[in-house]
């Protein structure tokens, strides 16, 4: 199959990731509009604060790529599956 | 009405009836409008078809038919991206999977919402442990 993933980080592979040391209570400010804090540095955990603009999408990572994935996955279906599944499921009642 | 070379063969469509994603899919962000098919068989499912990319279609169905107390509220940014006010209703949909060994799955960590108003949609994230983007269907009722 042929995927177009246009926003797929490997891509981005020649850039070189800005790498900085920060402390607690520090923070980094990106753009004009987002800014991050290192709240709490914890037993391998780390808290941080982010203040962006409503309409910026965050998202933990693993939560972002399983259903970048399961997107992904989902295109690879045929038609026959899908119509004896559907035969299957019209006569599936379900208790409301 | 225009027509694409799907792999599930031509389709015919009007472009009125084009659902638009204005953010694409989450991971397929090229993907905005799509169209949706007709089963031909009886039953909740039903797919719609990439108009940008003939090589992707997806399964959907109304996550109600299988879990009756799954709801999606949108907020007040997520309106705006459908161009709905507060008190306007939406759609909620789920992508299905099919598995290899031919059960179904749907994603309800990854719903679609959908105005038929405005005809726009997008795909959220849930951020609950109780949705998995693979959630099996509950186990049917016993015959009555």
């Amino acid at each position: 199959m042929r995927t177009r993933l246009h926003h797929n980080f490997d891509t981005y592979a020649e850039y070189i990731m800005l790498v900085l040391t920060r402390k607690a209570g520090e923070g980094i400010i990106i753009g004009d509009s987002i800014s991050i804090k290192i709240i709490e540095i914890k037993g391998g955990n780390i808290r941080i604060g982010i203040d962006a603009p409503r309409e910026t999408k965050i998202y933990r990572q693993e939560v972002f790529d399983r259903i970048k994935q399961e997107n992904v996955e989902a295109t690879n279906w045929n038609l026959d599956d899908l119509d004896a599944l559907s035969a299957n499921l019209a006569t599936r009642t379900v208790k409301k | 009405m225009k027509k694409i070379m799907t792999r599930f063969g031509e389709v015919e469509y009007d472009p009125s009836n084009v659902i638009t994603f204005p953010e694409g899919l989450i991971g397929l962000e090229h993907l905005h409008n799509f169209i949706v098919m007709p089963n031909k068989k009886e039953g909740p499912l039903f797919w719609i078809q990439s108009v940008d990319d003939p090589d992707f279609a997806f399964v959907v169905t109304d996550p109600t038919n299988f879990f009756f107390d799954y709801q999606v509220n949108a907020d007040e940014e997520e309106r705006k991206k459908l161009g709905i006010g507060p008190e306007d209703d939406y759609f909620v949909l789920t992508i299905v999977s099919i598995s290899p060994e031919k059960e179904i799955t749907l994603n309800l960590a990854g719903p679609i919402l959908y105005s038929p108003v405005t005809n726009k949609a997008l795909q959220g994230i849930i951020e609950d442990s109780r949705f998995d983007t693979k959630t099996p269907l509950p186990k049917a009722e016993p015959a009555q």
